[in-house]
């Protein structure tokens, strides 16, 4: 019985090894902010952090996660208080926010490989991540928000 | 819940009062239900009439939950209404809450319909929301008096506390409601009326950016959407694609694969005699992944019924032929005399445009969980556009299905967030399906659709064709006939014919002499404000083409369309003219006629104009004389508000003075969407670069001005307009719908390709609070942008494209063309 590692946690699930990770997080183990999009890895509303890694949760199979330390939007921070959060609260980004917490878990992925993106950089990282209601250039906005705000921490 | 069924006030009072429940004493606001029961049904036709409502219940914490009837889609409406009501009120921002009321038949006889469309929400509801905000802070303000030992002329309410001005003491809201019980009663509309609002300079909280309410959840994965809900022992439902998009017949199906699926459990044909979820057959498992690969594994096979072999070039050449028969349309504009005026004119146009499906593709795909429960009770939980409509459509279904009559079904809807709804979620064919599982299953049931699923049933905006026509005298454009055939999609819709004593009341009359049903949802927006005397607007309804792709509303409806048309259509007269486009817009946009706007004295009869005034709309109903409510009429002002936007986007953007390098250009278009009568003015200034080796082109930047008014939360507006924006990028660039065999033929993302961060331009927007009425700006700025997009094209390589949406193939073709 495979065992997973979310937020932290221990979880056990006897789903079949090609069900996919993303159904497994949201309708067994109800970590719900992990969202359905599309089934294909092409809208990112399903995005968490495997290793660190920015995944489409729809596209892993549960039988092929093994090991790996897997992180969805409800462990990103312990008081929801990550920089890319809260750059995100700032800015107001959200609109139907069905898709922020695939966009939020991208950004951050996204800063802890580049802690200083350009515009370019932000724009061809975030460039998977649909969003219908197009908060698109807010979403730049409060990447370089939070990349400001880690550096802040960093130095202060 | 705020309980008012108390008796002894009748529907021309209002009452305000303290009540205790089982969580203590609370203040709630609000008249009570008059149109209980079966008599909800008949209210529905009498709208316009006040429907009795509740606004928001505070309790002795000096918490103040707002009541949000209107759907929570991402346009933050709820944050919208509290600053309003919070306003009046005088309670404190950091005290307010919002929830969202439960539908049923007793709630909507409070309520009224829940329904969220045509960007109507703060219109609509501005001006009793203050009201009721007032009322209740008169209320408080009377018992916190009384309890301060004050005269209450010296008493004045202040964020949540009400102060004797003589003594200074004061008391605060919570504990006046601790402390005595309030029941106050003001009569309607009288006191309604008579209540002295603040003046908009005394305003403390609207017009605020305030942080939307909704926004953290939205942040850290707590946000609650359909989507998100779990019920005990509930099983899992997946759609088996259907033959074609409607109509076909299931005959038989073999379910032998599917067993081989552990947690399957069996697939359903759905009853579809109400002409919703025709082919449909859904795969029930334990989970939802056994269910989708169980959906997969049905041999299904149907008849494929009568469009089994229609496709998009079918239906094309029907619009183009049915626009030969002049007999067979119905007049929607009708002004001067166009057939006389034309052959008058120095120079003429005539041209065809046509426009693509295209479908709403909202990030959260339609689900919906529902439960039988064991007292009898239908609870429906699902994110959706009305779930007024919802319960009623479910209720009839059931009615039949079950063989009941509707009194006797209780039908409850949970409303959540909305996950993206754009005109999309208010069809109900996913929750009739559910409902119908649950019968044959005797569990509560999830159903959701995969992305496949949901383009292959999703409701598209209708293909269209258009011809214009266009006379120019000495520059002037002195003529203009628009002819537009299409799927019509209110008749699909047809509700009013139940609620409505058999009249259509979603279809307006013609305005020529044969008063045949006319559909404004697929034509509006050709109604523009320009002043050209002779102005004709003639439509086509292609009834087979509304049941065919399920023809439906999408963010603007027609507009979406219709100014991509006719702003493209006046650029072509005004380079035909020679003239300026910016100057030959702005001298037709002179308020002249019908496109003054309307007063909210009322308007004078009897000019030609007023025809297209004069219309009935069911959610926006004109302010008269003893009608509530009160609010002034959008279009005052008229065109001129339009000529202002339009001067301000073309001189930000420095539209005629920018040098601007080879191969680019940029283009102007206004609109006034939603409607004629619900105007928010927009107009767009893009800037456009074209590829002439590819045909490809980037736009660069957008700047937009919107006089909406008065903005309540600017921050937000900006959001909308920005959003809306990029949303009619994304529709003149890249997207498209196809048809073939009766059925759509995309079904993912790498097939319908909203608009990504690449193509994002840049923005200039700005905000003309005008001092009005405040309107909606959730979907207007969505208009503007295609047309000038397709200006700024041709102003850039001289092509013009009357296709939307606009395909570098296109644009090359158009090149190779000029050149030949």
């Amino acid at each position: 019985m495979p065992t997973l590692t979310i937020n932290g946690q221990s979880y056990f699930s006897d789903s079949p090894p090609d069900t996919p990770l993303l159904w497994v997080i949201r309708e067994e183990l109800r970590l719900t902010g992990t969202k359905f999009g599309c089934g294909m890895a092409l809208c990112g509303a399903c995005t968490v952090h495997i290793d660190g890694q920015a995944v489409r949760s729809c596209a892993v199979k549960l039988g092929d996660v093994g090991n790996a330390t897997i992180t969805t939007i409800e462990g990103l921070h312990p008081s929801d208080a990550h920089p890319v959060q809260q750059a995100w609260v700032e800015l107001q980004v959200p609109q139907c926010g069905y898709c922020q917490s695939g966009q939020i878990m991208q950004a951050a992925a996204l800063l802890a490989q580049n802690p200083s993106p350009s515009d370019q950089d932000i724009v061809q990282g975030m460039n998977g991540n649909l969003c219908r209601c197009a908060t698109y250039p807010r979403i730049v906005g409060a990447v370089k928000r939070a990349a400001q705000l880690i550096k802040e921490t960093k130095h202060g | 819940m705020a309980n008012t069924t108390e008796t002894g006030v009748t529907r021309r009072e209002f009452l305000v009062r303290s009540a205790t429940l089982a969580g203590g004493a609370f203040l709630s606001i609000g008249v009570p239900p008059s149109l209980l029961g079966g008599k909800a049904q008949a209210a529905m036709a009498a709208t316009p009439a006040y429907q009795p409502s509740i606004w928001f219940t505070m309790t002795p914490d000096g918490i103040t939950t707002m009541h949000i009837i209107k759907a929570e889609m991402g346009q933050h409406i709820g944050t919208a209404f509290a600053q309003i009501i919070a306003e009046e009120l005088e309670v404190p921002w950091d005290k307010v809450r919002l929830d969202m009321p439960l539908e049923s038949a007793e709630n909507f006889g409070i309520y009224g319909l829940a329904y969220t469309v045509n960007s109507g929400s703060v219109t609509t509801e501005f001006d009793r929301l203050l009201r009721a905000g007032a009322l209740g802070r008169i209320a408080l303000t009377e018992a916190g008096a009384k309890l301060l030992g004050a005269q209450l002329a010296n008493c004045y309410a202040e964020t949540g506390r009400v102060t004797d001005k003589t003594s200074g003491r004061s008391i605060g809201y919570g504990e006046i409601l601790q402390k005595v019980k309030i029941d106050r009663k003001f009569s309607y509309p009288a006191d309604f009326r008579k209540v002295q609002l603040k003046n908009r300079s005394q305003y403390k909280i609207i017009g605020q950016s305030v942080p939307a309410l909704d926004i953290p959840a939205k942040t850290n994965g707590q946000a609650k959407y359909g989507m998100d809900v779990f019920l005990p022992n509930m099983a899992y439902g997946a759609l088996a694609i259907p033959r074609t998009r409607y109509a076909s017949k299931v005959l038989s199906i073999d379910d032998s694969g599917a067993k081989k699926i552990p947690g399957y459990i069996k697939s359903v044909k759905i009853d579809d005699s109400m002409g919703k979820c025709t082919g449909w057959v859904v795969a029930l498992a334990e989970t939802f992944p056994a269910a989708v690969k169980a959906s997969k594994a049905l041999k299904i096979d149907a008849d494929p019924g009568p469009y089994g072999k229609l496709s998009l070039a079918d239906i094309m050449e029907e619009f183009s032929e049915r626009s030969k028969n002049a007999q067979e349309s119905a007049a929607w504009v009708l002004e001067g005399d166009v057939e006389k005026a034309l052959p008058q004119a120095d120079k003429r146009l005539e041209v065809e445009y046509t426009s693509d499906m295209v479908c709403h593709a909202f990030m959260e795909p339609i689900n919906c969980v529902v439960q039988h429960s064991s007292n009898d009770e239908w609870h429906v939980h699902v994110g959706t556009q009305s779930t007024g409509f919802a319960r009623m459509t479910l209720t009839g279904y059931l009615s039949k299905v079950l063989n009941k009559k509707p009194e006797e079904l209780k039908v409850f809807v949970h409303q959540y967030l909305v996950g993206g709804g754009f005109g999309g979620k208010q069809d109900y064919d996913d929750i009739l399906a559910a409902a119908y599982c649950v019968k044959e299953l005797g569990r509560p049931v999830k159903l959701i659709q995969t992305r496949e699923s949901q383009f292959a049933t999703s409701f598209p905006r209708t293909p269209t064709f258009h011809r214009l026509r266009g006379g120019l005298k000495n520059g002037q454009l002195t003529a203009m006939n628009q002819d537009i055939v299409c799927g019509w999609m209110g008749p699909r819709f047809a509700v009013g014919k139940q609620f409505n004593n058999g009249t259509d009341w979603l279809q307006l009359d013609s305005v020529d002499g044969k008063k045949q049903d006319i559909d404004q949802w697929s034509i509006g927006g050709s109604d523009h404000w320009y002043y050209v005397p002779n102005h004709r607007v003639r439509a086509w309804n292609s009834d087979r083409t509304t049941w065919a792709v399920q023809a439906s509303a999408l963010r603007t409806v027609s507009n979406s369309y219709n100014m991509f048309v006719v702003e493209s259509f006046i650029d072509e007269c005004a380079h035909a003219a020679g003239r300026n486009p910016l100057e030959f817009r702005l001298a037709m946009l002179n308020g002249k006629g019908g496109n003054r706007g309307i007063p909210n004295t009322g308007y004078p009869a009897g000019t030609p104009s007023d025809y297209y005034m004069d219309q009935l709309w069911i959610s926006l109903p004109w302010p008269q004389e003893d009608s509530w409510p009160l609010y002034e009429s959008g279009t005052v002002g008229g065109a001129l508000r339009l000529a202002n936007c339009l001067q301000v986007a073309a001189g930000k953007a420095g539209y005629g003075s920018k040098r601007l390098p080879l191969n680019t250009g940029m283009g102007l278009a206004v609109s006034a969407a939603e409607e004629r009568q619900s105007p928010t003015w927009v107009a767009c200034c893009a800037e456009v670069t074209v590829d002439p080796s590819t045909g490809k082109y980037r736009v660069n930047k957008l700047t937009i001005a919107v006089d909406m008014g008065l903005a309540i939360n600017p921050n937000n507006v900006k959001a909308q307009v920005m959003g809306s924006a990029l949303w009619g990028t994304s529709q003149v660039m890249s997207e498209r719908l196809t048809y073939k065999n009766g059925a759509i033929e995309q079904t993912n993302y790498h097939q319908y390709t909203p608009i990504r961060q690449v193509d994002v331009p840049d923005f200039d927007i700005e905000l003309i609070e005008s001092g009005r009425h405040p309107v909606g700006v959730g979907e207007p700025a969505s208009t503007v942008v295609a047309p000038a997009v397709a200006n700024a094209i041709f102003n850039a390589v001289g092509v013009r494209v009357r296709h939307m949406p606009i395909t570098p193939g296109a644009v090359l073709e158009g090149l190779k063309n000029k050149k030949a």
